[in-house]
């Protein structure tokens, strides 16, 4: 019962996400450049709850933007299906009890899934892989992205900890070992 | 006798005489010397005046303080009722304001253009991601919108229709990097391919110049028609550098849409 109250909790902050991303960020950007709080999202599901909720948020989050967006339906499902399993993989092998570990898989995710998204559409929609321009992009993004985890991180902890009890209450402690 | 009346005469006036010169001198006085006199009086006096005060009004009932604070309270309330119903008939006046500038921006549009047959639409959404454009505008399959038909707005080319749903669609715009759209130079009858880039999302690039074209910047850009999306002579935009590599073939410029994107709002597409 927590569970699926956890992950509709988890839904609706998706949607707050979504209009934040769509209507706010939009105007607030750096040189022209807005985060991908979505990557932070699944990235955080992944890794606080389990592989499966990672994987299963990561394909319906990617689905409604492609669906959103997109000429293409598939790209962005299958990058942040990759980003939920990277943060279930993140969290068997690294500690999230330190800031600068979750800033580390923030900066990591959100090239490669930049990068995977990026390549894909190119190759579908035949166009340029214009190298140096999206570098710049990513660059900004990563920096932005950084920022806002530092800024949220005890929000972030804190939320993870309940996902954690909840998801994980068998392997507390003795996972680590 | 009568000097015991003498004498309490003579008291008697000196008595008020007394009181006389006190009273010169004490309404001559500054005032402020004597605040601390007040301020002993208003210590004492206040506490005391306030209990005489409020029990008097609790026996009374309905005081006038209480009566004039009531009538406040409703002045007040009615006030604020005014000054809300204000608000909401200024907000409908801004709201009816915007609905006639965008009448008067289709207006616009559907007279400059008046020679295609064409649906007026509204921007509802704008693509999130750093490096696409794409934009989702408020009409789809049911107003009769189909693929690969041409977005305009009020200044020039917009893009072209990717995708249909029933009450939405979505625009694939001229500055997408993924966006090529085949042009004509104003001043000479060679064709180019304008193409849409991650360095900025307000130019394009013009590229597969013929060696033959002379360029000048300021020309304008035009569709030529060719490749069956775009409809012949819709402005795009203009150059605004050109940029000249050593292989005459690699030389591109940079146009600047005519349209805005950041700020477009109204579109019309245009029916095939």
């Amino acid at each position: 019962m927590k569970k699926l109250l956890i992950s509709i909790i988890l839904f609706i902050t998706f949607l707050i996400i979504y209009f934040l991303q769509a209507n706010f960020f939009s105007n607030f950007t750096i040189a022209g450049i807005s985060p991908n709080l979505f990557i932070i999202l699944v990235l955080f599901i992944g890794l606080y709850a389990n592989q499966t909720m990672g994987i299963i948020f990561g394909i319906v989050i990617g689905l409604f933007l492609d669906c959103i967006y997109s000429k293409t339906i598939g790209p962005s499902a299958i990058m942040l299906c990759i980003i939920g399993f990277l943060g279930a993989y993140f969290d068997k092998n690294f500690s999230k009890e330190n800031k600068i570990t979750i800033l580390f898989m923030v900066v990591g995710t959100t090239a490669i899934y930049e990068f995977g998204l990026y390549s894909i559409r190119s190759i579908i929609l035949q166009y340029d892989f214009e190298v140096i321009d999206f570098i710049r992009i990513v660059l900004i993004e990563i920096v932005y992205n950084s920022l806002l985890t530092i800024i949220f991180y005890p929000l972030i902890q804190k939320a993870g900890y309940t996902i954690d009890r909840n998801f994980k209450r068998n392997n507390l402690l003795t996972r680590y070992f | 006798m009568g000097n015991k009346g003498k004498s309490s005469g003579i008291l008697g006036s000196v008595i008020v005489l007394v009181l006389l010169i006190l009273l010169i001198f004490l309404s001559n006085v500054d005032n402020n010397k004597l605040s601390y006199l007040e301020n002993i009086g208003a210590k004492v006096t206040t506490p005391v005046q306030k209990i005489l005060s409020d029990i008097s009004n609790k026996i009374k009932g309905n005081s006038s303080y209480f009566s004039s604070l009531e009538v406040l309270k409703k002045e007040n309330e009615e006030l604020k009722n005014k000054n809300s119903k204000l608000e909401t008939e200024l907000r409908e006046l801004e709201v009816l304001k915007a609905e006639n500038k965008n009448l008067q921006e289709y207006m616009n549009l559907t007279e400059k253009y008046s020679a295609y047959e064409a649906i007026p639409a509204y921007v509802i959404n704008k693509d999130i991601s750093n490096y696409s454009s794409n934009l989702v505008i408020n009409v789809g399959s049911k107003d009769g919108i189909e693929e690969d038909m041409t977005v305009i707005a009020d200044k020039g080319l917009v893009g072209h229709i990717i995708s249909v749903e029933e009450k939405s669609s979505k625009v694939q715009v001229i500055i997408d990097p993924a966006s090529t759209v085949s042009c004509n130079i104003s001043t000479a009858e060679e064709s180019i391919i304008c193409k849409g880039t991650l360095d900025n999302d307000q130019i394009i690039r013009a590229t597969y110049i013929p060696t033959g074209a002379e360029l000048i910047v300021g020309d304008s850009i035009q569709t030529s028609g060719i490749g069956g999306i775009y409809q012949k002579g819709i402005f795009v935009g203009t150059i605004k550098e050109i940029i000249t590599t050593n292989n005459s073939i690699d030389r591109y410029a940079i146009v600047e849409p005519a349209v805005d994107f950041s700020k477009v709002n109204t579109v019309l597409v245009i029916k095939k």
